[in-house]
């Protein structure tokens, strides 16, 4: 997905560039149209965060390729034991979903913490992870469940392991004439906890997010807004793995963690801070298994 | 009473709830024009070439205007600003070039194609800098503006007014005291972020008439300053405010307007639009100053604090027409709600390149409480004594005095701070939701006078129908607080009539009369009373026309139900609706004609205070009291605080209308809780960094605490049934009150705003590094 | 660039041409004067923009006004049938959940979609569910009543 940055207008002008609109209702004709038009075509599915990056003139598109008519796209199905959410699900179809609230708790907790209500009865999981913000929130849960894209373009259809989806802030492997139809993972019973520290309770970014899942004596760690992408904590993961929780080694892993994260100070919290709440959350999160 | 002191429901109240009230920007005149406003990018800068040529060529720009148009400089109390920048541009986002297009995407397009040369001069970012000798100044010409008297600016410094106020002597005092404490407190500038963004439309005709619709608390004001900014007779310029989405003082005065007179001129009738963006709101509107306070208390052992010294120094931005007054208004109530013997304040309001500091609910209140009350609490732990305690020995009484020397007959302080620990139950401690958290409760004292001029002045006029409802004209702002509502009620107790009615018009400087203000939690007591003089004028013409009717003396006479009654025979009676027009007589002659009722109203006998040594014995017209009570749990781990419960208590005289009062209180308690846990505007170099809801946070539904809501009614003597202001009075503690909680709760003590989880945490691991 | 589109707005059938880069909000406001939605910031984090769109509340600012077509609006104006008020309009004037009223349109159709989909909420589902919605006037105590107090009646 290209696109080409104008300088950010200094105060948010009601404008945003005129472009053609498109609506297909098949995956190819969305490729094709994407393909046709070059790198100034982009994707349109929730809007809530390409149109407020329209509005203030950091995101220019000719055409927008709207892809929330194509139908299979919004269905969230249970098939050879995967979970697929497809791109165009809401994020609060997904969090009040009952399989998900029951069996993945923590990914439904993970998709109602984006935005507000109103946001997120537009806003998509797989938008969420396409935009590829160092703090999305459905990226964790994700990530420890090593979810996989997938990618539809005229070459055909393949998988990308989110862990290497995410590229840098922003920026992700797709390229220009992909298209993400949806994001899946292994069905499994597994015991997660996310966990997202921001400043005010509701409707906010993440100051730091992070989901911890646990499966017999294997942990997956994420984090979010403690690298320029979302994080899966290798080390600690490594560390963790095959041992018996007690309390001293809870903290040597938080130690470890707060040390294994790359953050930085913005105005939303210093670099300590983070660090710091990515030890509370990993312990709190651990002493739940304890 | 039948309808003073009732909850009448609002009478605006249908048109908000169905979307049918049109704010400014939801107007759509013919031929209207949308403006665009191009802004400096610089903090400081010499403005040294502006190019507006390709904008003008731009097809549908129909014209572009610089700061030449604009000779005159302005302000309410000192005249220090354009409404575009001229010759340099005091801070980032100074609207610069103004633009108009018949269309907003095309007026906002021809901002890219202005090029604008600036010579970038070294910024002040800091008070405390801007105050020293040598620092950049703001305004090297200050010494050529034009100042109310009572204010005292240094020319050729960055200070635009330095007040003093010198009671006793308290330099003796310390020297005997037996203890002197010291502390320093930093509040930081926040924005009052209305949801409704400024707005404006100006529409100038060739017969020179002007007219103006705003988004404003006082069309009066701004009538005054377009006025004089632009040479229009005030009878040719006619300002509207139909309604609007919440001021909260940012409102006030003028922010916008002026901007879109030239390009109105030159494009006679043309009505032309300008709205703010968010992002414009909270750089480019009135912010709430910055201060700098350093307070020194000498205290005796038994409690009593005989000597208090103040240096507030206030970061006023890159205009300070409006904050020399902030720094006044801090300056004389330095003392706080305390009767203390010796009082040396210097409040200084100082230019800076940052965004405009203006009227912010408040008035310098809550930022010098939030250093007052901290304060007292520290000076209480180091006596061994209650926070409670402290505040009952030095706290204002009825017969005390206050820091300019006034005697105040009467002071409800002791009563809400017995009520407020009653109700927040500040001798129990209550248990945490969890292991890593604590809880812990603190209490605030507040007090507010309405800052004003001396002469500041309400009106009021009735018109009796034929039918024998009536209209009620004034040009109090209904922002929000229900004065709409109060002013009908006041009106119907008088004439006894129901408050339905009763129609009341305002906000038209053509034909509502005149009203100085929206502001100072004034209205309710000036317009109140305005509209009770405005309602016995008219009641008094009735009774005089019954009299002839009737033939029964005035005196006993009385209004009852719609009726003119005999207090001695109930069944002699007149309609009201009989004499609105006028009496007539059985031969089919008439007499007297339409009964309108007049009413104006000044505060009565507010004095200057001494230039030299602030005293005075009647500076404001009335001091509200209050205090709140908060209980806090902090989270050890994140440093989080959530807010669990407030009390409030205030006196207000009289209990207008018991649900928009609380409503009043609720919305003040959450926003002081904003600005004590979240808010703060976050400027770098002059440049804001948050001009945006993502990170600027203010409170959701999800943050409010728990309210408990009390009043007491200690009436006031010349208020309208004894009333009194409270609209910001009820913010003043609020602040205070959580960082006294807080460190209740964990021991840590934070001197800036605001308290943000970052800050306690990093707090709470000092404190336990050195346990 | 102008795309024609069909939408049913506040139970009326509309066939028409809008400007691709239009949101929704600009739209209802300007091209059909239903200027209860309001703008408070353009990029929904206040929520006064709040419609409801295909029974789900959205911030009209974020929602092109092409992406309407096939779908129902309801904007505040669409609320109180045949004169007669919504509950919710009434309970909020009753309960007085309104101060400056500029957040107001958008509060209520966020409640109304709050209690369609949850008739009995709790205080602490009805604070979440308004979370999106700001208001510097109230301190939102007297809305939550006010939306309780129709919760309640509802039930009774």
């Amino acid at each position: 997905m290209g696109y080409v940055l104008i300088f950010k207008q200094l105060y948010g002008g009601e404008t945003m560039n005129r472009f053609e609109y498109f609506a297909p209702t098949t995956l190819k004709e969305a490729v094709d149209i994407l393909n046709e038009k070059g790198e100034k075509a982009l994707i349109l599915n929730g809007g809530t965060d390409i149109i407020v990056r329209m509005r203030d003139c950091s995101l220019e598109a000719d055409y927008l390729v709207d892809i929330k008519k194509i139908s299979e796209l919004d269905k969230i199905s249970f098939e050879n034991g995967r979970v697929m959410i497809g791109a165009t699900v809401l994020l609060n179809d997904l969090g009040l979903h009952p399989i998900i609230q029951k069996k993945y708790p923590f990914l439904a907790q993970a998709a109602l913490s984006v935005g507000s209500k109103q946001v997120r009865n537009r806003a998509t999981c797989v938008g969420n992870i396409c935009n590829a913000s160092p703090l999305a929130d459905t990226a964790t849960p994700l990530l420890s469940l090593n979810a996989k894209v997938h990618v539809f373009s005229a070459e055909g259809e393949r998988t990308i392991l989110l862990s290497d989806f995410f590229v840098f802030v922003r920026k992700t492997l797709l390229k220009h004439g992909e298209i993400v139809t949806g994001v899946s993972f292994e069905e499994s019973d597994v015991l997660g906890i996310f966990t997202k520290t921001s400043r005010r309770k509701e409707v906010d970014l993440s100051t730091v997010c992070s989901t911890v899942i646990k499966q017999a004596d294997v942990y997956t760690i994420s984090c979010g807004a403690v690298a320029p992408t979302p994080i899966r904590l290798d080390q600690t993961e490594a560390f963790l793995n095959g041992k018996i929780l007690t309390k001293d080694l809870i903290e040597e892993a938080c130690e470890m963690a707060s040390k294994e994260v790359k953050p930085i100070s913005d105005l939303r919290a210093t670099e300590s801070y983070r660090r710091e709440m990515v030890k509370v959350m990993l312990r709190n999160s651990l002493l739940e298994w304890l | 009473m039948k309808f003073v002191g009732k909850s009448v429901k609002r009478v605006d109240g249908i048109k908000k709830v169905t979307g049918a009230l049109k704010y400014v920007d939801d107007i759509k005149l013919s031929r209207m024009l949308y403006a665009s406003v191009k802004r400096s990018p610089h903090a400081h800068a010499k403005i040294v070439k502006i190019d507006i040529d390709k904008a003008l060529a731009l097809k549908g720009v129909k014209d572009v205007i610089t700061g030449e148009h604009f000779e005159k400089r302005g302000g309410l109390y000192l005249e220090d600003k354009n409404f575009l920048a001229v010759g340099k541009a005091r801070y980032r986002g100074e609207a610069v070039v103004a633009i108009a297009a018949i269309s907003e995407e095309i007026a906002q397009h021809a901002l890219k194609l202005i090029e604008v040369e600036y010579e970038v001069l070294p910024a002040v970012t800091n008070a405390k800098e801007g105050m020293k000798p040598g620092s950049p100044l703001v305004h090297p010409d200050l010494g050529d503006y034009k100042w109310v008297p009572v204010f005292f600016p240094k020319p050729g410094s960055n200070i635009s007014n330095h007040y003093t106020l010198r009671k006793g002597n308290a330099s003796e005092a310390f020297e005997t005291a037996d203890y002197t404490v010291e502390n320093k407190f930093y509040v930081p500038h926040v924005q009052h972020a209305p949801i409704e963004p400024h707005t404006a439309i100006a529409q100038m005709d060739l017969d020179g008439s002007c007219t103006i619709w705003a988004s404003c608390q006082s069309p009066y004001a701004v009538r005054q300053a377009l006025s004089e900014a632009f040479d229009i007779p005030l009878n040719k310029l006619r300002v509207l405010s139909p309604a609007v989405g919440g001021g909260f003082g940012s409102k006030a005065g003028t922010t916008l307007e002026g901007i879109l007179v030239p390009l109105a001129k030159r494009n006679p009738g043309r009505p032309i639009k300008l709205t703010y963006s968010r992002e414009d709101e909270f750089q480019n509107a009135y912010v709430r100053q910055g201060l700098h306070a350093t307070i020194k208390t000498g205290v005796n052992k038994d409690g009593k604090i005989i000597a208090v010294q103040n240096e507030f120094i206030w970061d006023g931005g890159a205009y300070n027409e409006y904050g020399v007054n902030i720094a006044k208004a801090a300056g004389y109530a330095s003392a706080g709600p305390y009767d203390i013997e010796n009082v040396w304040t210097d409040s200084y309001c100082v230019y800076t390149n940052h965004p405009v500091g203006g009227p912010y609910r408040g008035f310098g209140m809550c930022e010098i409480h939030f250093g007052i009350e901290q304060n007292l609490d520290i000076i209480a732990e180091k006596l061994g004594i209650t926070p409670v305690d402290i505040r009952r020995i030095n706290g204002m009484k009825p017969g005390g005095t206050t820091g300019t020397g006034e005697v105040v007959s009467q002071s409800g302080l002791q009563e809400c701070l017995e009520q407020v620990s009653i109700d927040i139950k500040l001798n129990e401690k209550s248990k945490p939701s969890g292991p890593k958290k604590v809880r812990g409760k603190g209490i605030a004292c507040g007090w507010k006078a309405p800052s004003m001029p001396n002469n500041a002045a309400s009106s009021a006029v009735i018109k009796l129908n034929e039918d024998g409802s009536a209209h009620l004209l004034v040009s109090a702002q209904d922002i929000g607080q229900g004065s709409d509502t109060v002013m009908t009620q006041i009106a119907a107790e008088v004439l006894s009539i129901s408050p339905e009615k009763i129609t009341i018009k305002t906000g038209d400087t053509d034909h509502t009369p005149y009203e100085w203000q929206t502001v100072a939690s004034r209205i309710t007591y000036s317009a109140g009373r305005a509209v009770v003089e405005a309602a016995k004028d008219a009641k008094d013409q009735l009774l005089e026309l019954s009299q002839i009717k009737l033939g029964i003396y005035k005196r006993d006479l009385e209004l009852k139900d719609g009726y003119v009654v005999s207090k001695i025979y109930p069944d002699k009676k007149v309609a009201i609706a009989d004499l609105a027009i006028g009496l007539n007589f059985d031969d089919g002659s008439a007499i007297h004609g339409p009964i309108i009722g007049r009413g104006s109203f000044i505060p009565p006998n507010i004095r200057n205070a001494d230039k030299k040594t602030g005293l005075g014995d009647h500076p404001v017209v009335f001091w509200t009291y209050g205090v709140q009570g908060v209980e806090v749990e902090v989270d050890l781990e994140t440093g989080q605080t959530k807010v669990l419960t407030v009390a409030s208590c205030f006196d207000v005289g009289k209990v207008m209308n018991p649900q928009l009062l609380e409503g009043q209180i609720e919305g003040a308690i959450v926003q002081g809780m904003g600005t004590a846990l979240f808010e703060e505007l976050m400027l770098k170099d002059g440049k804001v960094l948050n001009p945006s809801f993502v990170d600027y946070k203010i409170p959701t539904a999800d943050d409010m605490p728990e309210m408990i809501i009390k009043f007491v009614e200690n009436p006031e003597e010349t208020g309208p049934f004894g009333a009194r202001g409270v609209a910001e009075p009820a913010m003043v503690p609020s602040a205070p009150a959580i960082a006294n909680a807080i460190y209740n709760a964990t021991g840590i003590r934070l001197n800036t705003m605001p308290l943000t989880a970052e800050k306690v945490l990093t707090a709470i691991k000092e404190k336990q590094n050195n346990d | 660039m102008k795309v024609i589109i069909n939408f049913t707005l506040n139970g009326e059938e509309i066939e028409y041409a809008v400007d691709t880069h239009i949101t929704l909000l600009q739209m209802i406001r300007e091209d059909f004067d239903l200027t209860g939605a309001k703008e408070g910031c353009g990029a929904g984090e206040c929520g006064a923009c709040t419609i409801i769109m295909d029974g789900r509340a959205v911030n009209a600012c974020l929602v092109l006004a092409v992406e309407a077509n096939g779908c129902e609006i309801t904007t505040i104006e669409g609320l109180a049938v045949n004169g007669v008020l919504d509950p919710l309009q009434v309970s909020f004037i009753e309960n007085a959940a309104l101060q400056c009223g500029y957040c107001t349109p958008g509060m209520i159709m966020t409640a109304k979609v709050l209690l369609n989909d949850n008739p009995n909420p709790t205080v602490e589902e009805i604070k979440e569910g308004i979370s999106g919605n700001l208001c510097r006037c109230t301190g939102y105590k007297k809305i939550i009543e006010a939306i309780q107090f129709v919760a309640e009646n509802n039930n009774a």
